[in-house]
């Protein structure tokens, strides 16, 4: 298993690259409406990721758009929720010396490898990519 | 154990560990009682291949790492695109060392 303070770097480090991520998304889409695409396949292949879509959705929930980030992609809510929780728990898990979201975090995993929550989950991501290609993003 | 069925083992089995981690596992099989043989050799280990394979192709889904049972990354990774694209190409050199640990984790859970 990964160990405590591995996994709190990388959330942190994510974290704090999807925060800078943002404030370039939300200060570019001002001076122009072009996307900047990061991502690998969408580039390759010209089809959308089941995650493309996920930072207009982000930028629109900050601008209170909720059916627009909906319409981007319905992943940004789940990514939002992550970003805004995430390091606030690691920071208070870090001061108060305990490893709570750690725990949490081998539970999820474990709960998340069962069949039955599992295959859901995946028919899911696979609709949501089938949504994003149709819509063209 | 008997020395036999540990030398058969490491010899099916090498490739899915660590070189430096074999005196270990070599010592762990030697102490560990003979009915564990049974559940031993019939554990299914990845390889560490087939993880870089599926890392090169699926690797921006986060697909590596849900076979290996990283599955809190694995969902990272598909998330943000593979982590912008960047931790996809991080684990196409990290992917191979992540298989052994889980491997190797495995092995100790049944010893």
């Amino acid at each position: 298993m990964i160990n405590r303070n591995k996994l709190y770097s990388i959330i942190l480090v994510a974290c704090f690259a999807g925060y800078i991520w943002l404030v370039f998304s939300v200060t570019k889409t001002i001076s122009e409406k072009e996307s900047t695409g990061v991502c690998v396949i969408k580039n390759l292949t010209n089809i959308p990721c089941p995650s493309c879509g996920t930072t207009r959705s982000v930028v629109s929930l900050t601008k209170g758009e909720f059916i627009g980030a909906l319409n981007a992609n319905p992943i940004g809510y789940l990514v939002a929720v992550i970003m805004l929780i995430a390091p606030v728990w690691v920071a208070s898990d870090l001061i108060r010396g305990t490893k709570t979201l750690y725990v949490f975090y081998q539970k999820i995993e474990t709960y998340l490898k069962r069949p039955k929550v599992a295959i859901p989950l995946i028919l899911l991501v696979i609709i949501n990519w089938i949504w994003n290609i149709i819509k063209g993003l | 154990m008997d020395a036999q069925k540990v030398d058969m083992f490491i010899m099916s089995n090498g490739k899915f560990f660590e070189s430096h981690q074999m005196n270990t596992i070599r010592d762990g099989l030697l102490a560990a009682d003979d009915s564990k043989w049974a559940v031993i050799s019939s554990t299914q280990f990845t390889d560490p291949t087939t993880s870089l394979i599926i890392s090169i192709l699926a690797g921006s889904l986060g697909i590596d790492r849900f076979l290996i049972g990283d599955t809190g990354m694995g969902i990272g990774k598909l998330l943000t695109c593979g982590g912008f694209g960047i931790w996809t190409i991080i684990d196409w050199f990290m992917i191979q060392n992540a298989t052994r640990d889980k491997n190797i984790q495995k092995l100790h859970k049944v010893l």
